[in-house]
């Protein structure tokens, strides 16, 4: 969400500062056996998608079902063009293919243009519908009922299908009617309350937490649907509200104020149990160390590590809740042992004692880390207007049918043509006609 | 009413709140999920609040209690041949094994996947480690402050506000409960094409730190577009985008679009402001948000944060109240959609839960039974007679 100008702003478009990432694919564990499967179809290859979604939340839904094999077709206008597309322009220069945000979660996915305000549009995006398995939109409510594709219209030309409507409110409600974002989740659902550093006030968290955590969601509701369809024919229609995904994330919160009338103040990154529980100044500037005990041998081991392993004896450490009390003389114990310190040394020293200690990594860290790099998290697909950049790709590996980005993200009606010919079988002639009634724009 | 993951059969080897809340969203829609815990102390969240008055207590922690209602709770000693002997005998017959034993001990608790995999060749494992199942880092320890440091996720959260201040970690198990959401994801579209395709099972390698990485929004992309930095510490790509003091409170305030943020100052009974260059787009309006904010400010003190609030409802803008918690289970909005579930423990007793995150038509979420005591199930859902339980707990093996 924030940015300021790097130091290392002068970096090249590739910013694969040790050249690793480009050379080593991902590394799979000793777990790889020969496959035993009959075919290396990838999990959900023969699932079509129409997505109508927008913005952040429903394409990082959609963008799962994408990195898990699914032909994922985004229906798009340039008359109403996704926000995401005007923002982190590349090289700063502003351009309808060019945002970083759209590029970052529509990898994968292909692009077809139709403008919804017509009749005919509306025809072909039914008929899209017609021969696809999922659909899922996350427009204000009753927008797709204008256009004729809510859920009741279009379970007539496919019976089975599942849909997905993910929404700041949800479908019913008192408040379904109103519109929101993502960022507008953190203080909505709580969490801006109860992130904070102690006695400040409440804090946002860097991300429009409320967008990936429902889309996130809405990709488990989409895939149960489909477990049940492929075992009973039936299809269904899935209302999810955001404010409601981000409020299953908050239980300690939520049930603080249950049992005990009260909900957990802020306290920075203090745990409620646990200590030393923070992130550490090291040497350099603005340069900080994670470091975690759950036990008292984790704390021993950190005692032992710092060299300082009588600490672990001292009576106003000795115990986990001895600890939460002498919480400011145990910070500042550790943070002085840190602070004259690269946060590398701390982090291997306190790692092969096994305390649970890791650098607070930056963007710049992570694009030039050999442990990502090694794993093959980031994605360097040359995009037809941006050239070949950084991004991230997919956060998990499957051993017998790998998974990998197959395209970059779609120019704004890239795949127009291929889909309309090969999904719906039109002609050129057919095609052409389209074009020239403005339809496919 | 059917729950649509009805048949789908799922042991979760305890460790803490990631491969809890994989197993919790499987069991809320259906499945049947076995937790496997180790004797005596049991799951990791057991130890973690919150507590009825502060108190640690094993059987009342409401995080244990919100992430294992629906599981059945058996326990078993995975560091002892008899006890792994038991667990595989509970994985021929199962579709899904989840869990989140460190990468360098899953051998020894037999849940490395050649093993798994020869037991049963339709059986999915998913593994979720803090640093992944493989790669130079994978035996690293962790914690959640780990996972949300290396995913790069605290040097963006903060303020510039306080720009001596640490890093900060967003509260709760955020970046578990992501891995986790993202495990159940995975392990149902590895499932869904096991069937489709014909195939066996497969072994999913997740990291906590690389679903952190995935959900940064602009923090990488910052980097690879434009290369900047993305921190604490910077300015907003658009504004208003921030959360302002009002009378009586914090009030969040955005405009995503330049349609809002004219709706908005029409509504401050400022439209001239369209006009001014200085807010000639949502991008010159954070570049200039030194200027803005204090224009801003002047105007949320004078109205309460309710008066934001419905005032953004009625011009269609997404303002906000930073909701308390007392505020959360009060809600009008959340008590017609019937969010908040109840449901009653035999030790906790009868307490109200976060409910469905999502309402399927056709297949309900629903919350059937309390968390397990632990142990609860072991006889039963292993089979033992009451001989042999007898001599499994008297050897410590449940």
């Amino acid at each position: 969400v924030k940015a300021v100008q790097s130091p290392e702003s002068s970096v090249g478009p590739l910013h694969s500062t040790n050249g690793l990432a480009l050379d080593r694919g991902p590394v799979l564990g000793p777990w790889t056996l020969d496959s035993g499967l009959e075919t290396d179809m990838r999990p959900l290859e023969g699932i079509r998608v129409c997505d109508f979604t927008w913005v952040w939340a429903g394409p990082f839904g959609t963008l799962q079902l994408a990195h898990l094999g699914a032909d994922v077709i985004k229906i798009e206008s340039a008359r109403r063009t996704d926000t995401t597309r005007g923002l982190v322009p590349a090289d700063d220069r502003p351009g309808v293919n060019r945002g970083g945000y759209f590029n970052q979660y529509n990898q994968g996915k292909r692009s077809i243009a139709l403008d919804l305000g017509t009749e005919e549009g509306r025809d072909i995006a039914r008929r899209l519908v017609a021969v696809s398995d999922i659909v899922a939109e996350n427009f204000s409510a009753g927008v797709m009922q204008r256009f004729g594709l809510d859920y009741d219209s279009l379970r007539r030309v496919k019976p089975d299908l599942i849909m997905i409507s993910l929404s700041g409110y949800g479908a019913t409600g008192p408040l379904s009617p109103y519109i929101s974002y993502g960022p507008a989740q953190v203080p909505m659902s709580g969490l801006a309350g109860l992130t904070g550093y102690a006695g400040g006030p409440p804090s946002e968290v860097g991300i429009s937490y409320g967008d990936p955590n429902g889309g996130i969601h809405g990709t488990v509701a989409v895939l149960a649907a489909l477990w049940h369809r492929q075992r009973t024919g039936e299809g269904q229609y899935i209302d999810e509200s955001q404010w409601e995904a981000a409020l299953a994330m908050l239980p300690e919160g939520l049930l603080a104020q249950v049992l005990n009338g009260r909900p957990p103040e802020r306290r920075g990154n203090r745990d409620g149990v646990r200590a030393p529980h923070g992130i550490f100044p090291c040497a350099e500037p603005d340069t900080w160390v994670s470091i975690a005990c759950g036990s008292d041998a984790e704390f021993a081991a950190l005692c032992g590590a710092i060299g300082q392993p009588d600490l672990a004896l001292d009576e106003r450490f000795a115990t986990a809740a001895a600890r939460k009390v002498n919480e400011d003389d145990l910070e500042a114990i550790v943070s002085g042992w840190t602070r004259d310190r690269d946060r590398w040394d701390v982090t291997r020293v306190l790692q092969a004692a096994g305390v649970a200690a890791y650098p607070a990594m930056t963007s710049a860290d992570l694009l030039a880390d050999d442990h990502l790099a090694a794993r093959g998290l980031f994605t360097r697909l040359n995009h037809a207007e941006v050239g070949v950049r950084a991004h991230v790709g997919i956060p998990w590996h499957l051993s017998e049918t790998p998974c990998t980005v197959e395209r970059p993200a779609p120019l704004q009606g890239e795949h127009t043509d291929a889909v309309l010919r090969e999904v719906l079988h039109l002609s050129d002639a057919e095609i052409a006609g389209l074009r020239e009634r403005r339809i496919l724009t | 009413m059917a729950g649509a993951l009805d048949g789908l059969r799922v042991i979760e080897v305890a460790g803490g709140a990631a491969a809890g809340y994989c197993g919790k969203l499987l069991a809320d829609l259906g499945a049947d999920v076995v937790k496997v815990e180790p004797p005596g102390v049991g799951d990791e969240t057991r130890t973690l609040g919150p507590f009825p008055g502060d108190i640690p207590d094993p059987e009342a922690s409401g995080l244990f209690l919100y992430l294992n209602a629906n599981k059945r709770g058996v326990t078993l000693d995975l560091t002892r041949p008899r006890g792994r002997a038991l667990l595989h005998g509970l994985l021929r017959d199962a579709d899904l094994l989840v869990h989140a034993t460190p990468p360098p001990a899953m051998t020894a608790h037999g849940l490395d996947w050649a093993t798994v995999h020869e037991l049963n060749p339709r059986l999915v494992e998913c593994t979720i480690a803090r640093f992944g199942a493989g790669g130079p880092l994978a035996g690293y320890h962790g914690h959640e402050i780990t996972s949300a440091s290396a995913g790069g996720w605290t040097t963006i959260t903060g303020s510039p506000d306080f720009p001596e201040s640490p890093p900060l970690k967003a509260f709760g198990q955020q970046a578990d409960f992501q891995a986790g959401a993202h495990a159940a994801a995975v392990s149902l579209g590895v499932l869904i094409g096991r069937d489709l395709h014909g195939g066996t099972g497969q072994h999913i390698d997740l990291s906590v730190q690389e679903v952190v990485i995935s959900m940064l929004e602009m923090a990488i992309i910052h980097h690879s577009y434009g290369g900047r930095v993305a921190s604490r510490l910077g300015s907003k790509v658009l504004q208003p985008w921030a959360m302002l003091p009002a009378k009586d409170g914090y009030v969040f305030l955005l405009c995503v679009t330049d349609d809002e943020w004219r709706r908005f100052v029409e509504w401050m009974g400022t439209p001239e402001w369209t006009e001014w260059e200085i807010f000639a787009d949502r991008a010159a309006r954070a570049a200039t948000w030194d200027v803005l904010r204090p224009l801003l400010e002047e105007w949320t003190m004078q109205h309460t944060v309710e008066e934001i609030y419905q005032g953004g409802l009625a011009n269609k803008l997404a303002f906000a109240p930073i909701s308390t918690m007392g505020d959360l289970l009060a809600s009008d909005h959340l008590r017609a959609r019937g969010f908040f579930a109840t449901i009653a423990h035999p030790h906790a007793g009868e307490l109200v839960y976060p409910g469905a995150p999502y309402q399927l038509s056709a297949t309900p979420w629903v919350l059937r039974t309390p968390a397990p005591l632990l142990g609860q199930h072991t006889a039963a859902v292993l089979g033992l007679t009451p001989e042999h339980a007898a001599d499994l707990k008297a050897a410590g093996i449940v």
